[in-house]
């Protein structure tokens, strides 16, 4: 099982040795990064640290106008030797098809990647990789791993993303009120007295709770369930270089030393839907 | 040049049969299990028989909504039910997942699919994968406009279907999980709690919303049949039969006066009033023409307004003795003014004269929902059961 790291920073020099792959937003194409990169800086880092596998995020909902751009890019792209594109939008499956272009693709549909013969599905049409869906169980995500064939890759630490919007919200929430603010609020669920972080980007809003997902306790049942990868998400994570370094030593060494689990109980208590289904009947 | 299709929700055999009768060309229904609206009444395999018949009949068509994002646990019996459902005569399963969509592709090719707004499809590209899978219609995002809607037809070929009445997600349809993170309840499995419409709190300002206001494009179902559009959707599988007959009587009034050449201005304000009498929120046009913006939202917590326009359902009319008989729905008296519109799209307004109950005592005032009274009404119009009655004025 491999450490996968969504940078918040563009000092790759800070990730080597201390994760295995990376996965970089790209200009224009994806959302809710903390940094983005053009393709000329992939390559650049691609060249530079191969003994990491790069990964570049792709997951913008997309529209007519920006087909021929995504297609020039994806052609830019199979230039360099990254490991794969996490897509959402449909869009990139038909142009990997259409330009027979070499790099695997990541199904990465944020909350629709929940069963196993659906990852089987995409396997069957080209996709090597599954971002599994955060809102499933430890279960759910043991039995996709045992039962696919797509390399699984799960989410284990981050402030979990849980919407996005095409809509300028931020904006258009001080524009009603005719204040000045900024592109980010922090606003507070009042029942469950939950915090979101509300960020407003070029392609729309997206929603963020602002709690840390720790998934640190489960890592090991997701190396014996063999997971492929774990996905640290940067943003918001405290002292995360230290946080990943300990989780490629704990993977290595067979995930059996318990001192990282206490340790990163620091982390919070918040484990997110690994040990809580969903329910959607509320009433016979 | 293939008329325009006017799908209506059914969340029940009886709004099955009303809307079908009100205008509607097909419906969409949900089953007792795999729709996005777990909550809603449903349809039992049995009733689904049923009102696949009546629609054949009619010569319309129903589909079924098998949308939820599939969990491992899901897909047991999913085959079972599928082939069952396609046993009662359904004509188009409505689906998100690319792997249920092969299966029935697969399995039952006399069957269409039509691929659900879950999968927010944006852009021409992602069709053409969807038209390669055999998806024989796609339900667009609602974030597309007019412009990208004729590009998207003209690039493809395929049947493209666009919801044009109801209520509106703030996020993309799919991309959004904030039910599951507030209230547990899965959004994607059919128990969206809605919390787009919930009030948050924000340090030192006002309380942040991002309820978004009601999608009404009435006025350009014009444009919409225009750009080769296949079918246009009407939301809401759990509304009232009141409001399928107006909005789905209006809406096959609107295209039925388009096509004959005859929809005037001053008809399509009697129209638009119409609709705003069942409305329960403001409505906007959203993306059709534009970027959504701060005037498609509401910022004060929700926005839900009721009306008691609906006063009765019609039984039965009796040509002799010139008496309606109906089920009141909400309080009216002697001497409001009220109108009685029928399934045909004939109405008449009159004063309420005389009322009875149903001992066929005389009485000033209906206020007892769901039972029986009489009205008198001399009219040469049909008046068949499911004819409907609401107030114009009241008197009070």
């Amino acid at each position: 099982m491999k450490v996968l790291v969504e940078v918040a920073s563009k000092n790759i020099e800070n990730y080597v040795d201390k994760c295995d792959a990376l996965l970089l937003g790209i200009h224009k194409f994806s959302v809710m990064n903390m940094v983005s990169f053009t393709v000329d800086e992939i390559k650049d880092i691609v060249l530079k640290y191969p003994q990491l596998e790069i990964f570049v995020k792709m997951d913008k909902n997309l529209f007519n106008e920006e087909i021929d751009e995504v297609r020039k890019c994806l052609t830019e792209l199979n230039d360099i030797p990254i490991r794969g594109v996490f897509f959402y939008d449909l869009a990139l499956l038909e142009l990997k098809h259409e330009l027979s272009l070499s790099f695997d693709l990541v199904w990465s549909q944020t909350h629709m990647v929940t069963n196993y013969r659906t990852c089987d599905y995409y396997y069957q049409k080209g996709v090597s990789y599954a971002l599994l869906s955060k809102e499933i169980t430890l279960d759910e995500i043991v039995e996709i791993s045992r039962k696919s064939s797509v390399q699984t890759i799960v989410e284990v630490v981050s402030l979990p993303s849980v919407g996005f919007s095409r809509r300028k919200l931020v904006h258009n929430y001080y524009e009603y009120y005719q204040e000045q603010g900024t592109s980010s609020l922090t606003v507070l669920e009042k029942v469950t007295n939950k915090k979101y972080l509300v960020k407003e980007e070029e392609a729309g809003t997206g929603f963020l709770l602002d709690e840390v997902l720790n998934g640190t306790s489960v890592i090991s049942s997701l190396y014996q369930a063999g997971v492929d990868y774990v996905l640290f998400r940067e943003e918001g994570i405290p002292a995360f270089l230290e946080l990943i370094s300990d989780t490629k030593n704990y993977i290595s060494l067979g995930c059996r030393d318990t001192s990282y689990v206490e340790k990163y109980k620091k982390l919070g208590d918040s484990t997110g839907f690994f040990f809580k289904k969903t329910i959607y009947r509320v009433k016979k | 040049m293939k008329k325009i299709e006017l799908l209506s929700p059914a969340g029940d055999l009886e709004r099955l049969k009303v809307t079908l009768l009100y205008g509607a060309d097909a419906v969409y229904i949900g089953g007792e299990k795999y729709g996005l609206r777990a909550n809603a009444t449903n349809f039992s395999l049995e009733q689904i028989k049923e009102g696949c018949q009546f629609a054949h009949n009619l010569g319309k068509k129903v589909y079924l909504t098998l949308n939820i994002v599939f969990h491992n646990e899901d897909m047991e019996g999913v085959e079972e039910y599928i082939s069952s459902v396609v046993d009662c005569g359904i004509d188009a399963f409505i689906v998100s997942d690319p792997f249920i969509i092969s299966y029935i592709k697969s399995h039952f090719p006399q069957v269409e699919v039509h691929l659900s707004t879950q999968d927010s499809t944006t852009n021409y590209k992602a069709v053409e994968y969807f038209k390669k899978e055999g998806v024989d219609r796609v339900v667009l995002a609602r974030e597309v406009s007019l412009d990208e809607m004729k590009e998207i037809i003209d690039k493809t070929g395929i049947d493209i279907e666009v919801f044009i009445h109801g209520a509106m997600c703030t996020c993309y349809s799919g991309r959004c999980a904030l039910s599951n993170y507030v209230t547990n309840r899965d959004a994607n499995r059919g128990g969206c709690a809605q919390v787009c419409r919930f009030s948050f709190a924000v340090d030192g300002k006002k309380d942040f919303t991002f309820a978004t206001k009601d999608n009404n494009l009435a006025r350009y179902i014009g444009k919409l049949i225009d750009i080769h559009v296949t079918s246009l959707k009407v939301e809401g599988r759990m509304r009232s039969l009141y409001y399928l007959a107006t909005v789905i009587g209006t809406y096959r009034e609107i295209i039925d006066c388009y096509y004959a050449g005859t929809l005037t201005e001053d008809k399509l304000k009697v129209f638009e009033e119409r609709l705003a009498r069942v409305a329960n929120r403001d409505v906007s046009t959203h993306y059709l023409l534009k970027e959504a913006d701060a005037s498609d939202q509401y910022y004060t917590g929700r926005n839900e307004a009721s009306n008691q326009d609906y006063l009765g359902q019609v039984i039965s009319y009796d040509k002799e003795s010139k008496l309606v008989k109906f089920y009141e729905r909400n309080y009216f008296e002697v001497g409001d003014m009220v109108e009685l519109f029928t399934p045909q799209g004939d109405r008449v307004s009159f004063m309420v004269d005389k009322l009875y109950d149903q001992d066929m005592n005389e009485v000033e005032v209906a206020r007892h929902p769901d039972n029986v009274y009489y009205l008198s009404l001399d009219t040469d119009i049909s008046i068949v059961t499911y004819s409907m009655i609401r107030l114009l004025s009241s008197r009070r």
